[in-house]
């Protein structure tokens, strides 16, 4: 070797050697340069297209229903504003008639939206719901983005989980279904993030349901040292020489431990569905209210940094707008009962911040469709439909704080993702991703700019 | 002139005659001459190289959520799974994020069945080769190799709790069984 290229591979040695990242004990990488501000994280995507106009508008039937112009605020948990006072067709009993009534502690603490942050005016990435879904976790704009496709870029999860070093049940994603490609977003198909880094899913409808209960609440216990000790034992042998063909799988990387407890967890679910004893909104009478009901008894399991939960049976809009009204007066009051569970919880309590934020819109005219009271159905693809909003509230949000109008959109979808990053201390790492959307900002950040 | 024309014709002739046989005896001798000289040939045979693996590298397909159920289903039970229960695991399973804990709920709920069929403790160490060659070839649809004969059979007569259902159980989970 010449003296000169030796030279030049010895400072391209040194400077491998520099530059390799260092592998901490949690497995993570490097080191997370944010400041993790908040303990545990609750993104609601809420709740499979939300028309700007019956939610933070408050219109009610006011403007889409041409022959009922009553307004009237059907999210009281939430959003604060008077509640309709005639054609009621959101709440229980025959015709829905019973409007269901504000939870005890929002009457006493104020709704969410005076404990929080409204921002009033964001604007949707996607007008679908599977883009919608995808702008959210992902922050990225989606163009491209495929159905029945995992994500293409990392998602929230990931980044929290190889940038943050959390732990596989630190990172939860709860969905109300297994349709619409749902399981697959816990974890992307980008080569550098991947199921390694997934989160949790469960869909625990599908899970704790009756086929459920008879296939899988029955597992056998074994003795974690006479049996389970020489099980894996032997499986790790038999992985070992199959390895040596390279077909072996990255797994989400539960660690035993972990798997344990998750198990532990779905005995206890399945016990407590069968005994009527799990966590459930005081109304539940839709699949989006026992959702939240396992989405709380996940918080209050595993405690993790960062649970994301779907809801979506507004989007019967398409046909029924009557059954729309009452999804999203039961979407407002499931919401409102995880957060009064949140904050019933000890560990829960006083550390914990919630994001709501709906996917996409719906359009600003209607479909030829009527329902059982003559009202019109709408769909979603038109540019209301990318009018949204998010409401944030818990220790890191400035209280009662509005933020956008109409005139004055303020922020979008993919700011949800970035402000989760924020909260939990990887913003850095995630802001240098080149997946992120253009203009996409902390709402943190814009608070303090525009608070 | 006629004679004379037979006569150098006949000359000719004979003449043509003497160069005929000088020319065939001389190719007679060059043809013999070359094959005289000629090196024996020698036969050289060449069979394309083939790499010799073992059964397993060939299994690069996973099985989906419907496909490992029915085979898990009948290996444990010797019997088919019925379509409307395949129908619900999968869902189940597309209802987990981890699938690897959902296989193992899954088995541990399987083993929990009274018909699954299992052979005895006493059977399979009265038979122990036996044994290991018929769990390889009942969950890997094939033969262990002598080291993989050698480590189990090792692993089972040093482990007092190894049970057939605790042999099962792993090659249930095992990397390979994913792979068809």
């Amino acid at each position: 070797m010449k003296r000169r290229e030796f030279i030049a591979k010895s400072a391209l040695t040194a400077t491998g050697a520099l530059a390799s990242p260092y592998i901490l004990p949690s497995g993570r990488l490097f080191a997370p340069t944010g400041n993790r501000s908040s303990q545990h994280v609750v993104l609601v995507m809420f709740a499979g297209g939300v028309r700007h106009q019956e939610s933070v508008d408050m219109s009610y039937l006011l403007g889409s229903q041409i022959i009922d112009p009553y307004a009237g605020n059907i999210m009281y948990n939430m959003l604060t504003g008077e509640a309709p006072i005639a054609k009621i067709a959101y709440g229980t009993g025959q015709g829905g008639i019973n409007p269901i009534p504000q939870l005890d502690y929002f009457n006493t603490q104020g709704t969410l939206q005076s404990q929080g942050t409204l921002f009033k005016e964001v604007k949707a990435l996607a007008a679908g719901h599977f883009g919608g879904l995808n702008s959210i976790i992902q922050g990225a704009d989606v163009n491209g983005q495929g159905l029945k496709q995992r994500p293409l870029y990392p998602t929230i999860f990931e980044y929290l989980r190889r940038h943050g070093g959390y732990s596989a049940t630190d990172v939860w994603f709860v969905g109300n279904t297994i349709d619409g490609s749902l399981p697959l977003l816990n974890y992307s198909g980008n080569p550098d993030y991947g199921i390694k880094y997934g989160a949790n899913f469960l869909a625990p409808n599908v899970t704790f349901s009756d086929p459920g209960a008879n296939h899988l609440s029955h597992g056998k216990i074994y003795h974690p040292e006479n049996e389970l000790a020489p099980m894996f034992a032997l499986k790790t042998f038999l992985d070992n020489t199959f390895s040596q063909y390279g077909n072996a799988l990255d797994e989400l990387g539960n660690t035993e431990e972990e798997k344990q407890n998750i198990k532990t967890f779905m005995n206890l679910m399945y016990e407590k569905v069968a005994n009527g004893t799990n966590m459930l909104p005081p109304v539940h009478d839709n699949g989006d209210a026992w959702t939240v009901g396992f989405a709380a008894e996940v918080m209050s399991h595993f405690k993790p940094a960062f649970m994301c939960v779907n809801l979506s049976s507004v989007d019967v809009c398409h046909s029924n707008f009557t059954g729309y009204v009452q999804a999203l007066h039961r979407a407002d009051h499931a919401v409102g009962f995880l957060w009064d569970m949140i904050q019933s919880d000890p560990e829960l309590a006083g550390n914990t911040d919630i994001i709501c934020i709906p996917e996409c819109g719906r359009n600003a005219n209607p479909n030829s469709i009527l329902d059982v009271n003559s009202w019109a159905a709408y769909d979603h693809s038109d540019a209301n439909a990318l009018r949204i909003w998010s409401l944030m509230a818990g220790p890191s949000f400035q209280q009662n704080l509005v933020i956008g109008s109409e005139t004055e959109v303020i922020g979008q979808v993919s700011d949800a993702m970035l402000t989760v990053a924020d909260l939990l201390g990887v913003k850095p790492e995630v802001a240098a991703s080149p997946y992120l959307a253009a203009y996409t900002d902390s709402f943190i950040h814009q608070i303090e700019i525009h608070g | 002139m006629q004679d004379l024309t037979n006569t150098n014709q006949s000359k000719a002739t004979s003449g043509m005659g003497s160069n005929l046989s000088a020319a065939t005896a001389a190719l007679a001798a060059v043809t013999m001459f070359l094959s005289a000289c000629k090196k024996e040939q020698i036969g050289l045979y060449e069979l394309n190289e083939v790499q010799l693996l073992p059964d397993a590298a060939n299994k690069d397909k996973l099985k989906t959520n419907q496909q490992f159920v029915s085979i898990l289903y009948t290996n444990l039970f010797q019997a088919g799974l019925p379509g409307g229960d395949v129908f619900e695991l999968d869902q189940l399973f597309q209802s987990i994020g981890d699938k690897d804990l959902a296989k193992e709920v899954l088995i541990s709920n399987f083993f929990n069945d009274a018909s699954v069929q299992l052979p005895t403790t006493t059977e399979m160490n009265s038979d122990l080769d036996g044994f290991i060659e018929n769990t390889y070839k009942r969950f890997f649809i094939r033969l262990p190799n002598e080291a993989e004969k050698t480590w189990l059979r090792n692993f089972i007569q040093s482990n007092q709790y190894i049970t057939p259902e605790i042999v099962y159980f792993s090659f249930a989970l095992s990397n390979e069984y994913k792979y068809y």
